[in-house]
């Protein structure tokens, strides 16, 4: 439980940065310039450092025209189709991987492999093997989780103590009993923390993606979009909005995990 | 056993790179499934820098090496571009971004965990910042600082440093915080407590993130080089135009296979280095 003073003080922090971009983009308002040019041409009508105003007011219109909810749900569909996609094969493979060594040894190469390979370079590759369209952006978000779960889990089951399954073992548990009972709950941290690195991964991987055969509505393109134009109170949104998201998804992992380790002694 | 599961590990490679050469041989699609000769051609087309040389030895050139060509290698080749020469572009991002990265974000992770005061007042600040995916904001950095390098190389500093900060955080708040109140307590204060007691005893978990900041920077500066840049392995996949093309067009497998196989051999390279680092600097931890 957060002390009451520790909210205080984090709610004066996050004010003082709204009010010293207020302030900034005050003394901003027509002494930066609105004219940039942009390798081939210049562009007028410029905010750099958009007012609040002028935000509130682009983001009222994004919302209203349906630009920015419906570019929302597209984009979190997404990324919530990959996430689910890679995380299980992921997470089933750290656990089988973790608990026999030799599918390990067999695995071992070709995790490593995509353990190093930046998922955004296969891209190509998978518009190449599975077209423009919806799949080839979800299996790219699926193949950055399912390394990072993969990880997680493996860790997670070979940071079981020995003792543990010994003890189990010698009380005449069977090992399915024990997984269950044991390497499970164990680790089920492990797990969460590797999540919660894949979905920071996969919302990077969807800005991206989501210039492959891209339309509107997403939160790729528009982002792509209102940097062409440009138009940076649009974009801004765009970039609060994409990190809303991020902080929303972490937030309820660590609210699930939260209930599912409750029984779990916390130390920080 | 352990040279039995050596064996294991070396038949499992082998066992699908043959699995991987019947079937494309098989296929005989190169514009899906290039083959293992064809990627294998493809690494030594972009290996050798592409002087076309004069008509005459053309000829002769050819019957040397047979090379493998296909629009996207020969493009690469016209314009000079080299396997090697684009690894050492983004190598040299990546070690710029880790360069200033690193210390950036430990010296916030410092603060955060040093201070009470500072987590308090800051924790939700950082925690709002580092939900902003690096490549979301590579169009606003080219607005303010115009079309160069900073736009590939801020996005990589910025993702390299946000990562960094947990470890130290919770190295500096958990871990070093015992020894500080014992140091402290020795009459330790100021620059000897922070280079004899914080800094040591926080300089495994530190560490420790480096590896994943060094996975990091990869992933964002290629994804920098994809979407704007005129060199580097990023631009050597696509071109490195992604966000003004939006890419409508379909690569030549084999160029990508052999791009991704020099990531992974460079990732996998200096996350070694990383290791090796770790290892010598934490001796005295064992």
């Amino acid at each position: 439980m957060m002390a009451a003073l520790q909210v205080r003080r984090a709610a004066i922090g996050l004010l003082a940065v709204v009010l010293l971009y207020g302030i900034a983009a005050q003394i901003a308002h027509g002494r930066l310039p609105d004219r940039i040019w942009m390798g081939a041409h210049y562009v007028d009508n410029i905010q750099l450092l958009p007012t609040w105003r002028s935000l509130a007011e682009e983001g009222a219109f994004l919302i209203e025209s349906d630009i920015l909810v419906s570019s929302v749900a597209v984009s979190t569909r997404r990324v919530l189709a990959g996430l689910l996609l890679g995380s299980v094969v992921g997470i089933l493979l750290g656990l089988a991987t973790g608990r026999a060594r030799r599918l390990e040894t067999v695995a071992d190469p070709w995790v490593t492999f995509f353990r190093f390979t930046p998922a955004l370079a296969l891209l190509p590759l998978y518009v190449v093997w599975f077209g423009f369209g919806e799949l080839s952006k979800v299996l790219l978000i699926a193949s950055s989780v399912a390394v990072v779960t993969l990880l997680g889990a493996h860790h997670g089951v070979r940071a079981v103590p020995p003792v543990y399954l010994d003890a189990a073992a010698s009380l005449g548990a069977s090992p399915r009993l024990a997984f269950r009972k044991i390497v499970l709950p164990f680790a089920l941290p492990h797990i969460f923390a590797g999540i919660r690195v894949g979905v920071g991964l996969a919302w990077v991987t969807i800005v991206v993606a989501e210039l492959i055969d891209a339309k509107m509505p997403s939160l790729g393109y528009l982002l792509a979009l209102s940097g062409a134009y440009p138009r940076v109170p649009t974009m801004l949104i765009a970039l609060a909005t994409v990190g809303a998201l991020v902080l929303a998804f972490d937030l309820i992992l660590l609210a699930v995990q939260s209930q599912a380790t409750r029984w779990m002694r916390r130390t920080a | 056993m352990k040279q039995r599961s050596l064996l294991l590990w070396i038949s499992s490679l082998v066992a699908l790179l043959v699995a991987y050469t019947v079937v494309a041989g098989a296929l005989r699609r190169p514009d899906i499934l290039p083959t293992t000769p064809e990627i294998l051609q493809t690494f030594g087309s972009l290996l050798v820098r592409g002087n076309p040389p004069p008509a005459g030895e053309m000829h002769h050139e050819h019957h040397q090496h047979q090379m493998r060509s296909s629009d996207q290698v020969d493009t690469l080749v016209q314009q000079g571009v080299t396997l090697q020469d684009a690894l050492l572009v983004s190598t040299a991002r990546v070690l710029f971004g880790l360069l200033v990265g690193l210390p950036l974000g430990i010296l916030i992770g410092v603060l955060l965990g040093w201070s009470r005061r500072a987590d308090d007042y800051l924790h939700s600040v950082y925690v709002l910042i580092r939900s902003v995916p690096p490549l979301a904001f590579i169009t606003y950095i080219m607005l303010w600082l115009g079309h160069s390098e900073a736009h590939r190389l801020i996005p990589i500093v910025y993702a390299v440093a946000v990562t960094a900060v947990i470890p130290t955080y919770h190295a500096v708040r958990d871990v070093a915080g015992r020894y500080l109140v014992a140091a402290r307590s020795l009459g330790a204060r100021g620059r000897l407590l922070v280079t004899k007691v914080l800094l040591p005893a926080a300089s495994p978990a530190v560490l420790g993130g480096l590896r994943y900041a060094v996975a990091i920077a990869w992933m964002t500066a290629v994804g920098a080089e994809m979407l704007m840049a005129e060199n580097g392995m990023g631009n050597l996949l696509v071109g490195g135009g992604m966000w003004s093309s939006r890419m409508q067009t379909r690569s030549d497998p084999a160029v990508i296979i052999a791009g991704v196989i020099t990531l992974a051999a460079a990732g996998w390279a200096m996350d070694a280095l990383a290791r090796m680092l770790t290892a010598h600097l934490t001796r005295w931890v064992r």
